[in-house]
């Protein structure tokens, strides 16, 4: 500890050094005074003999064993002064190095977030999905994916599979889609929650257990089992406060009672990562009692609905391809047993049919399929960042390490040593790359929040943290220091290796320079990499503009949403015209409300019914005749409300009752696809089975509008009354569809001007209809309409922001080569200006000479961004990822700020006094 | 100041030669510098920039230790004295240059008969 000790004792050491040397240069002098010389002349010549005390005493403190702690503290407390005396230098060095980390740590911890991350449960590794697709969320008698590989399961297909299957510890299947129940706790107002069913096995096969009570088991998931169910931590401490007497008291689903028999640990979050995770899990047993006759779990008749996926836990050792073909034959085997599957010429397609068995460490990948090109584009675009921060910091740099030639040169001639001068400016640059990762992790941090609430604004107790991935910011300090330490050390080094007087010499003339080549390198790798951003915020932007302002056929404009679940409130058949009408009658009592109607789901909302259309007098079409169309029920008025004009016949009447005939309203594309060439007016079709086509006859035809997905084109869609059950089918499981389609869940209003509180206005309304009847979900349609791009608008966004970081930095880039080219060139441009050159002849060779870079860098930069354009190109809507326009835009965006940057110093040179510059050499 | 030609040490040996004059007993830097001149009858002048950081050198390496004494002149200043590694070191050091200088010797000589 001999270094510690004397690091202490540096101050006594200094001081005997001094005292030391000042002895010898005393007794030097006297001896000469002793000789005869005079004072002052001894004094001058023993300084010359001494040669530089300083440097003496340099080497003294190196001979004593480098005091490399010292040292490096002096060298961090002259860093820092140096970092003070360039603040200019300092904040740009900084603030380019956090922009650059804090977006790159931001977007690969969401990266790491939603697409790296294991589920919270025992041994994520031996977890195992039958299905690898995100095929959601009912499907019925049907072959799910045109290649054959099928992920939705019937329940008595997975009992099939659970049997077959001993490889499987244990083998577990989850409702795919999850809805939203009305639960209620005592006399309280029902809550809107999440729900999952789950089979009984479900938590034991994750291997969770409870944090309050117990999981559910096998016995919860009998049929004559209790009715039971495990709430999540969250909701367990945001709903129900917490209460730990809720573990054994009862609460009721959809006004069902069930005993809370556990709350889940924290932490859990089920199978996968969603905005909205499950609050309450409830075993696949009770799922008859809560969707009536509509179940899934055990639909009458012939037809199975597919409504669940397989998710399990493989024994070690188990032989994936094996147990993967040996499924996809029971899956074969099963199919061919069930005649839906093998009528209408089937059967020949059942040999295609096959299951994918797939990792699934990290649950049901839902969200990763929907978001994960998106977030692999956005990795690239924030590197493409850091990397031009980086080059921007190199530039910084070097133009620094340039305009300190001089100052190392007298440094050296006064007997610094070269190490120690590349010492401190290595530490220079890691005091920078420190300070600009300690803010870029603030950065990060805000990032990362900020995307995920534009990417999820629905997001409820979603398990997806915006703390930023220590890794991620591990690495892009690295890259940074690094750069640093290139960028620092490089010029220091060669400065030190220019003989001191040549520095002092050249200082301040040149004319055809070279020594800013790897400034302008840089800058134009910065200009490279801005086209791949500005091209790519084009795009984004263009495809977002085009997906948004795209004609969706419907008017949105001073309309609301409301979604109710009069079922859960406990409402029957019966007694809904009444409700319907309860409803209609106050909210259109409502000041400036023009109209009021309803609907199952309401256009792009992301949901609606689809089933396959039998025209009158065709046989059943086959398993590749596409016979599907999507069908909403609606009221009367409901196609009036969203600005949908008939194009043939007529709307729905206030004549189209129960007795009268059922009838249809279609679209063009469901005219177009079903009765082509033909007027569909007068036409019959049904659904389900060739007995019911000629359930409803076509009255009118209305205009296309979007429906489901705004990035597809319209299909078929038809439109059938709220006034009319059909009451034709003997098959059981239509006859409860039909049932379970006469709720209509959503309301649409419109006013005639714009409301400041209609939610507040609505909600009071509504209570007043009946309190008890929770509003599940409000918004202005125009909103609803607009969550559609909620990803699009982010990635959008993020790119422009991006891009647009990227034009500061080069531009930052750019105006500090020009200005130091300008400032090396100071003379020269004297000499030419006292020979006679213009001001604007000066601006524009200075003009010319920033140009060159910017021409060079579009030009390298226009490969590499129709690379990176057509790894996104199934992110862009309505516009092609080689649009020229794109490209061209982002050449002008570019030059044009690289003009601005460069004017700046190109005036100043213009400006310079032909006497001072050359007086000043 | 001196007619006679100077010599460039070689590397090392002014450690020795420092190391000897201590050996006679305590002495700072400047008594040093000037009994070396002496020794060398003015053959060689230590300059300051390389006897204190050998100085420095040697006492960091405990063959040297230093302490504050008055001089002659009554003026406090720094005294080095041998440490018994030192006298060791120097007496090995010696033995070893004795050793170079014969064989150097021998072997220059030896060129110069076969020569002549």
């Amino acid at each position: 500890m001999s270094w510690l000790r004397r690091l202490f004792a540096r101050k006594r050491m200094e001081l005997d050094l001094d005292k030391e040397l000042l002895f010898h240069f005393d007794q030097q002098v006297a001896d000469k005074v002793r000789s005869g010389v005079p004072e002052s002349e001894a004094r001058r010549l023993t300084h010359i003999e001494f040669g530089g005390l300083e440097q003496v005493k340099e080497e003294c403190r190196e001979s004593r064993g480098t005091l490399w702690v010292d040292s490096i503290l002096q060298d961090l407390r002259y860093g820092l002064r140096q970092l003070r005396n360039a603040p200019g230098f300092t904040l740009i060095a900084v603030i380019t190095l956090a922009l650059g980390m804090g977006a790159t740590t931001a977007i690969f911890t969401l990266v790491h977030e939603v697409l790296q991350r294991s589920l919270p449960v025992a041994d994520p590794s031996s977890l195992y999905r039958v299905g690898d697709k995100g095929t959601c969320c009912y499907y019925g008698t049907d072959f799910e994916n045109a290649d054959g590989d099928y992920d939705l399961f019937p329940y008595d297909l997975y009992l099939e599979l659970k049997q077959s299957s001993p490889e499987f510890e244990q083998l577990a299947a989850l409702e795919a889609g999850g809805s939203t129940v009305s639960v209620r706790r005592g006399t309280t107002p029902a809550l809107p929650l999440r729900s999952e069913f789950v089979s009984g096995n479900y938590f034991a096969m994750l291997g969770v257990g409870a944090f309050a009570g117990r999981p559910l088991t096998e016995n919860d998931d009998k049929a004559d089992a209790a009715p039971g169910l495990v709430l999540s931590y969250a909701t367990w401490q945001s709903n129900f406060a917490g209460d730990p007497a809720i573990v054994g008291s009862t609460i009721y689903v959809e006004t069902h009672p069930f005993t809370v028999v556990g709350v889940m640990p924290p932490g859990f979050f089920g199978d996968r990562i969603a905005e909205r995770p499950p609050d309450v899990w409830m075993p696949l047993s009770v799922e008859p009692m809560i969707n009536g006759a509509g179940t899934s779990l055990w639909p009458q008749g012939d037809h199975d609905t597919a409504w669940l996926y397989l998710l399990g836990r493989v024994k070690p050792q188990t032989r994936i391809p094996a147990l993967q073909s040996k499924l996809s034959a029971a899956l074969r085997q099963w199919m061919s047993s069930h005649v839906g599957y093998t009528a209408n010429g089937g059967a020949s397609e059942i040999p295609r049919q096959h299951v994918v068995l797939a990792p699934a460490g990290g649950g049901i990948q839902a969200l990763q399929l929907k978001t994960g090109r998106a977030l692999r584009m956005l990795m690239i675009l924030s590197t493409v960042v850091l990397l031009i921060a980086c080059a921007n910091f190199a530039n910084l740099l070097l133009a620094r390490g340039a305009s300190r030639r001089a100052e190392l040169s007298v440094r050296m001639a006064l007997g610094a040593a070269r190490t120690r001068i590349i010492r401190q400016v290595l530490t220079q640059s890691v005091l920078l790359s420190l300070l600009g990762g300690a803010l870029g992790l603030v950065l990060a941090y805000a990032f990362s929040r900020a995307i995920l609430l534009l990417a999820f604004p629905h997001a409820r107790n979603m398990p997806v943290n915006a703390d930023p991935s220590l890794t991620v910011l591990a690495f892009a300090f690295l890259v940074s220091l690094l750069t640093g330490v290139i960028f620092g050390t490089l010029p220091a080094w060669a400065s030190t290796q220019a003989r001191a007087v040549e520095a002092f010499r050249a200082s301040n003339r040149t004319a055809g320079d070279r020594s800013s080549i790897p400034q302008q390198a840089l800058v134009v790798l910065q200009v490279a990499l801005s086209m791949v951003l500005l091209s790519g915020a084009f795009l984004m932007t263009r495809s977002l503009a085009n997906l948004e302002h795209q004609d969706f056929g419907i008017a949105t404009a001073n309309r609301y949403v409301l979604h109710i679940d009069p079922e859960g409130a406990g409402y029957t058949l019966e007694r809904l015209p009444a409700l319907y009408r309860r409803i209609e009658d106050r909210l259109s009592a409502l000041p400036s409300a023009t109209n009021v109607s309803f609907a199952r789901y309401t256009p792009l909302d992301g949901n609606a019914w689809g089933t396959c259309i039998i025209q009158q007098g065709r046989p059943a079409p086959g398993p590749n005749d596409g016979c599907f169309s999507s069908w909403v029920r609606v009221s009367q008025s409901f196609l009036k409300i969203v600005g949908v004009p008939i194009v043939r016949g007529r709307d729905f009447s206030a004549q189209d009752s129960q007795t009268s005939t059922p009838v249809a309203l279609v679209n063009q594309s469901f005219a177009r696809r079903f009765f082509p060439n033909q007027d569909p007016i007068g036409k019959h079709f049904g659904v389900v089975d060739v007995k019911n086509s000629g359930a409803f006859e076509i009255v009118g035809v209305f205009a296309d509008f979007k429906m489901n997905d705004p990035h597809h084109d319209v299909g078929p869609l038809f439109l059938r009354p709220l006034t009319q059950q059909y009451l034709g089918y003997s098959d059981p499981e239509a006859i409860s569809s039909e049932k379970s389609s006469m709720f209509l869940r959503s309301i649409i209003i419109q006013f005639s001007r714009p409301q400041s509180d209609a939610e507040n206005l609505l909600r009071h309304a509504m209570a007043e209809v009946d309190p008890d009847l929770p509003i599940f979900y409000f918004s202005s349609y125009s909103s609803q309409v607009a969550g559609n791009f909620n990803q699009e608008r982010l990635i959008a966004r993020l790119t422009s922001l991006f891009s647009l970081l990227a034009l500061i930095l080069a531009s930052v880039g750019l105006y500090g080569v020009v200005s130091f080219l300008v400032a090396r060139r100071t003379t020269e441009i004297g000499i030419r200006m006292a020979m006679g050159a213009s001001r604007s002849g000066i601006v524009s060779l200075v003009m010319r000479g920033a140009l060159w870079p910017i021409m060079l860098g579009a030009a390298l930069g226009i490969p590499a961004a129709l690379y990176v354009g057509r790894l996104g190109a199934s992110l862009l809507y309505g516009v092609k990822s080689t649009n020229p326009v794109a490209y061209l835009a982002a050449v002008v965006v570019l030059t044009a700020s690289a003009a601005i940057a460069a004017i700046i110093p190109a005036g100043r040179a213009a400006s310079i006094d032909p006497m001072q510059a050359l007086r000043e050499q | 100041m001196s007619a006679k030609p100077r010599f460039d040490l070689p590397q090392g040996t002014l450690d020795l030669l420092i190391m000897r004059i201590v050996a006679l007993g305590p002495i700072h830097g400047y008594a040093i510098s000037q009994r070396l001149q002496q020794m060398s009858r003015d053959a060689l002048q230590v300059q300051q920039g390389s006897l204190y950081p050998a100085l420095h050198r040697l006492e960091y390496k405990k063959l040297l230790n230093a302490k504050w004494q008055p001089s002659e002149t009554g003026r406090e200043a720094k005294f080095y004295e041998l440490t018994a590694q030192g006298r060791a070191y120097l007496e090995a050091e010696t033995e070893n240059w004795n050793r170079l200088t014969d064989i150097v010797g021998l072997i220059l000589k030896g060129t110069l008969e076969g020569a002549s």
